[in-house]
């Protein structure tokens, strides 16, 4: 191996160039020759009797060297050259114009990427509109023919959903409960209202915390995995042969789906409910001496029906967005895997930002309503 | 005595109970163009990922460039992976990067030189495989089945490797694209004097630009040679995938 070299040579108002050694990518790694100054001639011949190897790379460093010195390739003689050398030489100098013409990257102003984005964004809100528009359709259809509806699909749905949440959903409302009690403890205690700690744990974990936490929780656990999975089926053309086949991929894979979160988000909510109340009352037990009898005493005394069933009616109303949101995501994924990853974020984004705007619409509603 | 570029001995793979290769040995010389066909599940493509290091067999031994691929350590494996350029059957386009940076990777990542060499020498090697300059800044997404095995191959060749694999490189395009594209790996090999080993179906490329094939047929090797060659061998199969050759020989004919 060579150290790839370049050296000029003027002779009658002719210049010769003459290169030697290995013009290889890996030599030419380490250090990239240079050509010394020489003075302008008419005629540019390129001798290649010394050159030990060439490849494309090579062949372009070398005519990038002419090409700096406003020597065009195009002109340059090329002489002595062994014939493969000559093959690659020639190939990569018809193409070296192309490898020199930057294509300006289309530049993003500020002014003009909020205008793009504010344009995307009202571009899914249409979509939106139009695919809840698709899904009541769908849903009448359903109904003139319940003989359709996928209860397998929605069976299974349920499964994933619920039944594989539970030990989730149980444990952080336990936790959850748990620290809440105990951080409330500690207040109610200077004032000696240690049972009070039951009115506080109720309302709070069967009024907002556990409907909005599962509903968190199940956005990013199964509203992520819907938009994933409806989107790589819409990859591999899925979503196409389901059609094809005469079926309506909106009664096949999106109802089911939303049809499953309806039932599911309420029962996690309950065993949310349960969970919560369970920490309470052991952190009650060791902390501020309540027992577990008074606990439970004190509980359906002060817990209202009325704040469990306000809990259990935000579910559903959390579990349509959800749905809807994950299953919109999953249908307009671009045929790409960074546009699947893309899509769940998003999906995972906009059901708690939903889930959470929600919630405070029905605060104020309920507060308004005196309830 | 030939440089042998690949060389591989006795191979033996078995997935669970199915045994896939049961004594496979083939070899390539330098400059050769070679395809390797067969059956669907006759372990075409597994025997490729084999070949360079992305599966291993049970047993036998695999040279790549000299270098025994089962027992090498990672630095020779280093070597070796940047002496040859794979194309992965549907491309294999990173999706979050555009065509030119697609090119650009391995130079980036095993070279030293400028990011502006790195992008000129991207943009040769996609002008090579006849992609036109605008395609540069267009998304792997944004591009036809025949751009993107295009621009595939622009990225295998981004190293200038002595050896390409193609996997398929003619599945899932049109025949003239597929005959464009036979075309192309032909004058790239014969241009740059690469040696290229090459899975297909496709007979055209068979009949096309092949020096010799490989013929996988229930776990072993059943014969290697030019395609006259080949066609002497008594195998049902063979006879079958020859036959509609012999159609389209008639309809060439016509």
């Amino acid at each position: 191996m060579s150290a790839p070299a370049i050296r000029p040579e003027s002779i009658d108002n002719k210049l010769y160039l003459h290169a030697t050694g290995d013009w290889r990518l890996s030599q030419l790694d380490t250090q990239q020759p240079q050509l010394p100054a020489a003075p302008r001639a008419e005629t540019n011949y390129l001798d290649g009797a010394e050159i030990t190897s060439l490849d494309t790379s090579g062949a372009l460093m070398l005519l990038k060297l002419l090409y700096d010195r406003d020597i065009p390739p195009d002109s340059v003689v090329l002489n002595n050259f062994s014939n493969a050398h000559q093959t690659i030489f020639e190939l990569v100098r018809q193409n070296f114009s192309a490898s020199q013409q930057r294509q300006p990257a289309a530049r993003h102003r500020t002014l003009a990427r909020i205008g793009r984005n504010a344009g995307s964004v009202g571009e899914h809100l249409i979509g939106m509109i139009n695919f809840i528009g698709i899904l009541t359709l769908e849903v009448g259809n359903l109904l003139r023919h319940p003989l359709r509806f996928r209860i397998k699909e929605l069976a299974n749905q349920v499964e994933t959903i619920f039944v594989y949440a539970l030990p989730l959903a149980f444990a952080m409302m336990f936790l959850l409960g748990l620290v809440f009690a105990y951080l409330l403890g500690i207040q109610a205690e200077q004032y000696g209202a240690n049972i009070f700690v039951v009115d506080g744990s109720a309302l709070a974990i069967c009024r907002e915390l556990a409907p909005v936490i599962v509903a968190i929780l199940v956005a990013g656990r199964s509203g992520a995995a819907i938009t994933a999975q409806i989107g790589t089926m819409k990859v591999y053309e899925e979503i196409d042969a389901i059609k094809v086949l005469g079926l309506s991929p909106y009664a096949v894979l999106v109802l089911p789906r939303i049809l499953a979160l309806l039932i599911a988000l309420p029962l996690l909510v309950f065993v949310g409910d349960i969970a919560g109340l369970f920490g309470s009352m052991v952190i009650a037990d060791q902390q501020l001496s309540v027992t577990p009898i008074t606990f439970i005493n004190r509980l359906q005394q002060v817990l209202e029906t009325k704040t469990v069933v306000i809990g259990l009616i935000k579910a559903p109303v959390f579990a349509v967005f959800i749905g809807t949101i994950a299953c919109y995501m999953g249908f307009t994924v671009a045929r790409d895997a960074r546009s699947i990853g893309i899509n769940t974020t998003s999906t995972v984004v906009q059901s708690i930002v939903a889930v959470i705007l929600i919630n405070a619409i029905f605060a104020i509603i309920l507060v308004k309503l005196g309830i | 005595m030939t440089d042998m570029l690949i060389k591989v001995e006795q191979i033996v793979t078995r997935f669970g109970k199915n045994t896939v290769h049961d004594g496979v040995s083939m070899e390539v010389a330098r400059g050769e163009v070679v395809a390797v066909i067969g059956g669907s599940g006759t372990g075409k493509s597994v025997l490729l990922k084999e070949i360079i290091g992305l599966l291993r067999p049970e047993s036998g031994r695999i040279h790549l460039f000299g270098v025994d691929m089962l027992t090498a350590d990672e630095a020779d494996l280093e070597q070796v992976r940047q002496r040859f350029g794979m194309l992965f059957q549907d491309g294999a386009l990173f999706s979050s990067l555009n065509v030119e940076q697609n090119v650009a990777t391995p130079l980036l990542e095993h070279t030293h030189l400028p990011k502006a060499v790195c992008l000129q020498l991207a943009r040769l090697k996609l002008a090579m495989v006849g992609l036109p300059p605008s395609a540069a800044n267009q998304m792997p997404s944004e591009l036809s089945g025949g751009m993107r095995k295009r621009a595939a191959l622009a990225r295998a060749l981004a190293l200038d490797p002595e050896l390409l694999c193609l996997d398929e490189p003619t599945s899932g395009l049109d025949p003239i694209s597929a005959r464009a594209f036979d075309h192309l790996i032909r004058t790239l090999a014969d241009n740059l004097g690469l040696t290229i080993l090459l899975i297909t179906h496709d007979l055209n490329t068979l009949l096309s630009i092949i020096d010799r094939a490989v013929v996988l047929s229930g776990s072993k090797v059943l014969g290697s040679g030019t395609v006259a060659e080949i066609r002497q061998i008594n195998d049902p199969w063979l006879h079958e995938y020859f036959s509609s050759c012999t159609t389209l020989e008639t309809a060439h004919g016509n």
